[in-house]
């Protein structure tokens, strides 16, 4: 766009000095320190096409939406944006044109969802009507419990909604991680970064019922000797001082299970379990039933297979694996 | 019923029998009739614990289901053919380990008032079952007798099934309500029972329900009245000093009822869907009991790991029949056939044989067995 004044619809267009643009007023902002490299780049190679929208505030100008590509230009050190400038005064009215326009044109993060929800509840929208029309239009369950979950996210340290953000994490690793104290969520966060969602939910419920079947704190938790050595170990990498953790915190959280599982591996060992050959028991021992698998391809590699077995089932220690 | 703060009625039942009773026995709680009842259903909706908030509402309706179904039981485990009488759905009793919590999707206690429709419909039933044993109750998706002193119902259906020799009809509780039970004549074939479990658990786990010693108390004036008496320590829960607490409750029950009036007693370990920890963690963030050492079962459920629940029912059978004695008709709610041959030496592969184990003998109330 050039340089210059005109009128869309409600609104002027006009090139605003980025100085003017008062980015400590957050009180329209819904999203969290995005990842700008692309749209920087995409700024670079053609422009910014897409003016943001602003009002006017007592302090320049207040960021109604487009926050990313403000922050954007910003990094590439423009001096002047092109921007849309609302005369809109009502603060509900403008934080609705900033989400319409966000909820048409990309996708809305959770931790940002929780943000939306937030602000509404602080323009004056009532409880009820987030729960009737807010939450469906945000593709949420309406319900008054995932409103407090989301409530609750908003409040949460930045560090916490990012990394929501950023991880995509889904509501009920969300809540889960909510139930902790602040200063437990910023212990556990860095254990969970390295890893996927599904051991990403085991460190956070193993660590919470832990904590709350013992009486203790993650901390405490966290400062006994084995847990403080591998946190505290220089060889290991961040992914494996996670998977340490998390099997320290299984084996505590499930002590009979673990103990039956290493009796079974030993066992294995003992008899010089075959490595060509798959051996499980029964999903945690409910069944009593064993099974075991392997491959071949003809009928000398199945005699051979058959043989390994009838040579390990002769070996003293392996009745020991159906000992129950 | 002090804890109902309102009745609601199905425009299409307010002039049903049972509507009027429960009316009647509700004088001070105000009732509204409604064509739907969608406005209730976002009140709840609306509330930060729907299910607590469901518990102080009666809904009253008609069944447009079937009222008689065979007890799901659970996927991979062996049943024991109960069929369960859906004449009311929820209780005012707030137990933190009931499923129902996560199982309704109506919330609201719900009585369902055409009782002329399951009368017909049980009729019907029995004759298709004619000729062989059957044990069936209403205690399944509700208390069978929390909402008795204003529905009054337990008269009536005891009185249906009185000289139904091959049915065994079942009035589950963990109330002491038993004035509607006693006040008709006592029948051979209708099974009073109590679930029961150690004092600190119902204590702390069993909120509106009366303290054990209350129950088995009941137990007693309904037995001594004639009833043969069921017992169902479900679920048993692992804590610090669960043994001496089970040993303490299994005494008193065998010194206040004869176990030649028991029935059957069933056993149930802890057991849930993963998605009720949530539930359960919210509504009593003081419980402990789901943080047992719980692991998926063949059905999904979270219940304790097979040592431990083997532990715990070798042990609650050894102090069951040294106070009972070995005639006291035993069976597990919801195990596998393991359990069953670890625990209590028995091998049933099949629900008809449990069904079996649990048929009343000509003499008195013990098993075939």
């Amino acid at each position: 766009m050039g340089r210059g004044k005109f009128r869309i619809g409600g609104m002027k267009y006009e090139t605003l000095s980025l100085a003017k643009i008062n980015l400590e007023d957050e009180r329209f902002r819904t999203s969290f320190h995005p990842d700008l490299d692309r749209l920087i780049l995409s700024i670079k190679k053609v422009g910014l096409l897409s003016p943001p929208l602003v009002c006017r505030g007592d302090k320049g100008f207040i960021l109604v939406s487009g926050w990313k590509r403000v922050l954007a230009c910003r990094d590439l050190g423009l001096p002047a944006i092109g921007a849309l400038v609302t005369g809109e005064k009502n603060g509900l009215r403008l934080f609705l044109l900033g989400l319409y326009e966000n909820l048409a044109t990309r996708e809305i993060g959770l931790a940002e969802k929780a943000e939306v929800l937030s602000k509404l509840l602080k323009f004056g929208v009532e409880k009820k009507t987030l729960l009737r029309s807010y939450l469906p239009l945000l593709s949420l369950p309406a319900t008054a419990a995932h409103l407090e979950v989301l409530l609750d996210l908003s409040k949460a340290d930045n560090g916490v909604k990012e990394f929501v953000g950023e991880k995509e994490l889904p509501l009920p690793l969300v809540q889960s991680l909510l139930q902790f104290m602040p200063v437990e969520q910023k212990l556990v966060l860095p254990l969970l970064r390295p890893l996927g969602q599904n051991k990403q939910k085991e460190i956070v419920e193993d660590f919470w019922e832990i904590s709350r079947r013992d009486d203790v704190s993650v901390q405490k938790v966290l400062g006994e000797t084995e847990m403080r050595q591998a946190l505290g170990s220089p060889k290991l990498s961040p992914l494996e001082k996670a998977e340490k953790i998390r099997s320290i915190l299984r084996r505590k959280r499930y002590p009979q299970l673990s103990s039956w599982q290493e009796a079974f591996a030993s066992t294995l060992r003992k008899v010089r379990w075959p490595k060509s050959i798959a051996i499980q028991p029964s999903p945690y021992f409910e069944g009593e039933d064993i099974s075991v698998s392997f491959r071949f391809k003809n009928e000398e590699e199945f005699k051979a297979g058959l043989k390994k077995l009838q040579e390990v089932s002769g070996k003293q220690e392996f009745s020991r694996l159906f000992k129950r | 019923m002090k804890a109902i703060r309102k009745i609601y009625v199905d425009r299409e039942i307010y002039s049903f029998p049972l509507t009027r009773t429960i009316l009647e026995n509700c004088p001070d709680v105000p009732f509204k009739v409604i064509r739907n009842k969608r406005e209730v259903d976002e009140m709840l909706a609306s509330s930060a614990d729907p299910v607590g908030e469901g518990k102080k509402y009666l809904w009253l309706t008609r069944q447009k289901g079937a009222f008689v179904k065979p007890c799901p039981c659970t996927p991979h485990y062996v049943g024991c053919n109960y069929f369960i009488i859906n004449a009311a759905l929820n209780c005012p009793l707030d137990c933190s380990y009931c499923i129902l919590q996560l199982y309704l999707t109506n919330p609201l206690t719900t009585i369902y008032v055409n009782l002329g429709d399951l009368w017909k419909e049980l009729d019907a039933f029995l004759r298709q079952k004619r000729a062989r044993f059957l044990r069936i109750g209403t205690g399944e998706l509700s208390d069978s007798l929390a909402l008795d002193p204003i529905t009054k119902t337990s008269g009536e259906l005891m009185a249906y099934f009185r000289g139904k020799g091959d049915v065994s009809f079942e009035l589950k509780t963990k109330t002491t309500n038993i004035a509607g039970v006693l006040a008709g004549p006592a029948s051979e074939n209708t099974v009073i029972s109590w679930s029961l479990n150690s004092a600190r658990i119902a204590r702390e786990e069993e909120k509106g329900a009366p303290p054990v010693d209350e129950r088995i108390e009941a137990a007693r004036i309904v037995s001594e009245k004639g009833f043969p008496v069921g017992f169902h320590f479900d679920p048993l829960i692992l804590y610090g000093d669960w043994e001496e607490d089970y040993a303490r409750v299994i005494e008193k029950l065998f010194r206040a009822v004869k176990p030649s009036r028991v029935r059957w007693l069933s056993l149930g370990s802890l057991r849930f869907p993963p998605a009720l920890k949530p539930v359960t963690e919210k509504r009593f963030p003081q419980t402990k009991i789901i943080y047992g050492e719980m692991v998926r079962g063949r059905d999904g459920k979270l219940r304790y790991f097979k040592p431990l629940r083997l532990e715990l029912y070798q042990k609650i059978v050894g102090l069951i029949k040294y106070w009972g004695g070995d005639q006291v008709p035993l069976y597990f709610c919801m195990e596998d056939t393991e359990v069953w041959r670890k625990a209590l030496k028995k091998r049933p592969r099949r629900k008809e044989e449990v069904e079996l184990i649990l048929s009343p003998r000509d003499d008195g109330s013990r098993s075939l067995t």
